[in-house]
């Protein structure tokens, strides 16, 4: 009876293979394609690092937050404000990604004490309010024109390295190297004692309760984890684009966090990330195609929702557990079906779709 | 500044609101009573706008039979939308019916595009609205009153469909307690069809009224159904007195606003909504839900 | 059936041969195979006029210079993208058309998404002529003041939006003025540049009251009515294109025409809000109060090319040019002087040639600010009337100013 754990093991061996073959990609599309195409790249790794920061509060703890994006602004904002008087890339990035935790400290602070439908429109306030700020405090945020003309300062290691990253492709490089820090810090909260007790959390509030956790303490720290992810993309933006305007703290902004993530899977590690390379990809086709592309996207998002809830990465790892366990049960004796490798979403996708408390 | 002043801008704010009860009544009904949260409600009020110019400002029939038809063919859409996009979502959590129902804000933005061009577009007042009554020596324009009017109707109209018709009870006896309903002999699916049905009709009677005062244009409900939203919650989540309140509330406060403290008006309304969730967390008439 | 392929296969190499021939043949000077034009303007949303109308302009003036032959013989080809608005979305569409090998850039609609492009368009080396934003600050600080060489502003900017002072400063009967502003840069901006410019000339002049509506408003019912708590003589209005039609039949409703002296509408000359009010303006509802200008009007100046154009449009697009179609028109026609001047497609030739040029387009006369790569030419402002003889309501009772009266020069001094 060995059709059991070979699957899973042949799932992981292959993903493995995947995200090695991924990392591949990235580290020689530089010699092989266009600025553009690095653009658009540092684009979807951004994106990443915002979406898969949203889900540690979504798919890990169950709090939906619609209101992401203000740390994203702040992040760049904060970021903007250092760079343009001090030019070094570390300390913009830092100073971003620190002011965004902070006031996600506040607004978590407010927030967490409140759940489902009540704690998404708080964010959804919060968020709006900051959106608010950074349209009408035309003295330090340049109101709707924005800060223009912020330099992609060179990386200064307090003055014993310094590298520049002025062209694309150097500062393409930069960007891989955060995401992968940040994508390897991220696993590692995920797999911790913390990380299993925010999906327990997730799972059952009263029962982590009597377990002995503290709710609202670690909702907040996952809230001020997320927000710090935010801020570092909306950091990274401000170098990139030497440009930053309000509308990336608008609520809608907040929303593409919450559909990169369902496009990818909210279960799987690498669901936001996979939902960030989708997004960017299917973006870029449709307007190329039509002019018509919310209609597009429309018809995407309601197909998504009505058929592949896991999002992509459910899909892929259906159709492998489709030919994988099919195929290696024709070539061994039958396996009643409980014993199938049991799909990674586990009980809690269960337990949403059948609308029970999470 | 006088207190005539301020009692119009008072006024003025009233009818401003109404726009605003009509979109959140529709609202806090389906997710009562479905418990879906449809982010797509706008969606129903822009279509409202859409059918109630074509039937009024381009083949020319008289406003009232315009709205009215404009009520029945949103109804017919938001029946065919409950029974093949919206059923297969009623269980799921809030997330997904969120994301599905934004995905029908995105294609039915686009049809209309599609259909009745980019460029906004704008009707004539009607003859009989044209003009003003003079409230507080200042002129009042008469199709403001009518919409406080219809507001308050619809109010009164709603109250007694629910508190004291036979299909009001059954409605609420199912958002109650809907396995219950359906062993006692409910047809429980087609009950929730007409509740969203009744719901967008609610949302599209408020684009319907704003013809004559608006630009009708692809995308005009994305922005007031986040504001719709906004005092749904807080006037707490399924109850019809909440959401006139809030509706109210937020409205006659954004007028003052704009007079007293013209800098945050844009940030008005989710200051009001976070202020009244820090107090009471289910807003200002929910209760906890199970 | 061997007879009909074979025919059939000799057809099919003529026709590759006899396509194939005229491009061998075509002498395209430049060393390209076509000069590309990159456009983007807003195409969706309640703004979606002015975008499409930038992509009107740009592809009638394209179609006539391919007509008569091209720029130094090469043909001009092009593609538009949709900005929604949005800085991000521009910046991208920018990328995106200079992989696609766009020479040059023309648009865009708002000034938040051009101050975006600016460094961008000095990172991509690429010049791109302004057909709407407004703002100052792109000429001002990213021209005159950062360098970047790449921007040149064909159409006018905000300064135009202060000429009313010039209009109301002589109506000693109103001295009391209000704003009900749009809740951005714009509105501030061009309120503030008003203020000063009527001052100026009448230091009687009181500010009685301000409301500020932001992007998206329906209801303008609290704006009108906190203004007029104040009893203001004149109202400066900035909300534009479909918010403009909203806010003065909203104001009509509230008897606000009765009350007021004068009206001054931003934009209010602008083809869509013009074809919005028609039916009242014809019926006189503004009482000949309502007054504004725009960044060009298809009514004048009354010049042979501003006809041919103007007719050209209507019979390629069966509607009235908007300033933004006049300035993409004409932002095609200054690049294709400039290159044939320069008789090359780099930055820095194009720029030199640019230096001085005065050339006539449909809007006037315009006049290159070497500082700041700004085009001057003078608009009129005027009052809303019908005239039988065009088919929506226009400005009549024109007033022309000279630019030296109303435009900020360089060195240019802080505003406020």
């Amino acid at each position: 009876m060995k059709a059991g754990p070979a699957p899973q093991a042949a799932a992981t061996g292959a993903a493995r293979i995947v995200y090695g073959l991924a990392l591949v990609i990235l580290l020689v599309l530089p010699f092989v394609s266009s600025t553009y195409t690095q653009y658009l790249v540092i684009h979807m790794m951004m994106l990443a690092i915002y979406a898969l920061g949203f889900n540690l509060l979504f798919g890990y703890t169950g709090l939906l937050s619609f209101g992401q994006a203000a740390f994203y602004g702040i992040g760049a904002y904060v970021c903007a404000g250092i760079l343009l008087r001090y030019p070094s890339l570390l300390a913009g990035i830092l100073g971003g990604v620190a002011a965004a935790a902070a006031v996600a400290l506040i607004i978590g602070l407010l927030s967490v004490r409140h759940t489902r439908i009540y704690f998404t429109m708080l964010t959804l306030a919060f968020g709006m309010l900051v959106y608010s700020v950074l349209w009408k405090w035309r003295a330090v945020t340049g109101g709707d024109d924005g800060l223009v003309g912020i330099p992609r300062a060179p990386l200064d290691f307090f003055g014993l390295a310094v590298i520049p990253v002025r062209t694309v492709t150097s500062f393409y490089f930069f960007v891989l190297a955060v995401t992968l820090v940040a994508l390897f810090v991220l696993h590692r909260i995920v797999h911790s004692p913390f990380g299993l007790s925010l999906q327990g959390i997730r799972d059952s509030e009263v029962r982590s309760q009597f377990v002995g956790v503290h709710v609202r303490k670690h909702r907040l720290l996952a809230f001020i984890i997320a927000g710090a992810y935010a801020g570092l993309a909306g950091a990274l933006l401000a170098p990139l684009e030497s440009a930053v305007t309000p509308v990336i703290s608008h609520w809608s902004h907040s929303g593409d966090a919450v559909l990169v993530t369902l496009l990818g899977g909210v279960r799987a590690f690498f669901g936001p990330a996979i939902g960030a390379v989708l997004f960017v990809v299917i973006r870029e086709l449709v307007v190329r195609i039509t002019e018509y592309w919310q209609l597009v996207m429309g018809i995407i998002v309601v197909v998504l929702v009505l058929g592949f809830r896991g999002g992509m990465a459910q899909a892929v790892m259906d159709g492998w557990q489709r030919w994988v366990v099919h195929g290696l049960a024709q070539r061994q004796p039958p396996v009643p079906a409980q014993v199938q490798a049991p799909a990674p979403v586990g009980q809690a996708q269960a337990r949403v779709e059948r609308g029970e408390e999470p | 500044m006088s207190f005539q002043v301020l009692l119009y801008q008072g006024l003025v704010g009233l009818s401003s609101a109404m726009y605003l009860w009509l979109l959140s009544a529709g609202l806090t009904i389906v997710f009562g009573v479905l418990g879906v949260l449809n982010f797509a409600h706008g969606a129903f009020f822009m279509i409202g706008a859409y059918l109630a110019y074509t039937f009024y400002g381009i083949l020319g029939f008289n406003l009232a039979v315009s709205i009215a038809l404009s009520l029945v063919g949103t109804a017919v859409i938001g029946v065919l939308v409950e029974r093949f996009l919206v059923k297969p979502i009623m269980h799921l959590d809030h997330a997904f019916q969120l994301l599905l129902t934004f995905g029908l804000v995105l294609i039915f933005d686009d049809l209309a595009k599609a259909i009745w061009g980019g460029v906004f577009m704008i009707p004539p007042m009607p003859r009989v609205f044209q003009g003003a009554v003079w409230i507080l020596g200042t002129p009042f324009p008469i199709y403001n009153l009518f919409v406080i009017g219809a507001g308050v109707a619809v109010w009164l109209l709603l109250w007694l469909l629910f508190e004291k018709t036979w299909w009001g009870r059954i409605v609420r006896a199912t958002a109650a307690d809907p396995q219950m309903a359906a062993a006692l002999g409910v047809d429980v699916k087609r009950l929730y069809t007409g509740v969203f049905a009744l719901g967008v009709m609610l949302a599209a009677l408020g684009g319907a009224l704003g013809t004559p005062v608006r630009v009708v244009a692809p995308g005009m409900g994305s922005f007031m159904i986040v504001q719709a939203f906004i005092v749904t919650v807080l006037g707490g989540l399924g109850s019809l007195t909440g959401a006139f309140v809030g509706a109210l509330l937020v409205g006659v406060l954004s007028s003052y606003g704009t007079l007293l403290f013209p800098t945050v008006e844009l940030a008005l309304i989710y200051l009001i909504m976070a202020v009244v969730l820090l107090v009471r967390p289910h807003g200002l008439f929910g209760r906890a839900r199970a | 059936m061997h007879g009909a392929r074979g025919a059939l296969l000799v057809v099919l190499v003529a026709v590759i041969v006899f396509l194939a021939v005229p491009s061998a043949l075509a002498q395209c000077e430049l060393g390209v195979d076509r000069i590309r034009f990159g456009g983007q303007g807003v195409l969706t949303g309640p703004l979606a006029d002015y975008g499409r109308q930038i992509q009107m302009g740009m592809q009638l003036a394209i179609e006539e210079i391919n007509a008569a032959g091209g720029i130094l013989g090469c043909q001009l080809e092009m593609r538009f993208l949709d900005s929604e608005l949005a800085p991000a979305v521009g910046v991208r569409n920018a990328r995106q058309l200079a992989d696609w090998g766009a020479h040059f850039f023309v648009g865009t609609d708002s000034s938040g998404v051009a101050m975006a492009l600016g460094p961008v368009l000095q990172e991509l080396d690429i010049i791109q002529f302004f057909t709407h934003a407004a703002t100052h600050r792109l000429t001002e600080e990213l021209v005159y003041e950062q360098g970047i060489k790449q921007i040149v502003r064909v159409a006018a900017p905000i300064y135009q939006d202060a000429v009313g002072a010039l209009v109301v400063k002589d109506m000693p009967e109103v001295k009391r003025w209000a704003t009900i502003g749009a809740d951005y840069e714009y509105g501030y901006v061009a309120w503030q540049m008003f203020k000063d410019l009527l001052k100026r000339h009448r230091p009687d002049v009181e500010f009685v009251a301000e409301a500020w509506a932001p992007f998206f408003t329906m209801d303008f019912t609290p704006h009108i009515a906190s203004v007029m708590a104040a009893n203001p003589d004149g109202i400066f209005v900035t909300p534009w294109g479909g918010e403009a039609v909203m806010v003065l039949r909203q104001a009509l409703q509230m008897g606000v025409f009765d009350r007021i002296q004068v009206w001054w509408q931003s934009m209010g000359g602008s083809v869509d809000a013009l074809e919005g009010l028609t039916r009242e303006i014809q019926a006189d509802q503004f009482k000949g109060k309502l007054w504004a200008s725009a960044r060009y009007i298809h009514n004048w100046p009354d010049t042979e090319m501003n006809r041919r154009f103007v007719e050209a449009f209507q019979n390629r697009w069966a509607r009235l040019p908007n300033y933004s179609a006049e300035s993409a028109y004409s932002s095609i026609y200054i690049a294709k002087a400039a290159v044939e001047k320069a008789r090359s497609l780099e930055t820095d030739a194009i720029i030199a040639a640019l230096q001085d040029m005065v050339i006539e387009t449909p809007a006037g006369v315009r006049v290159f600010r070497n500082e700041d790569h700004q085009f001057e030419y003078a608009v009129p402002a005027g009052r809303a009337m019908y005239d039988p003889g065009y088919p929506i309501a226009i400005l009549g009772d024109l007033r022309v100013f000279d630019t030296s009266e109303y435009w900020r020069y360089p060195p240019f001094p802080p505003l406020d």
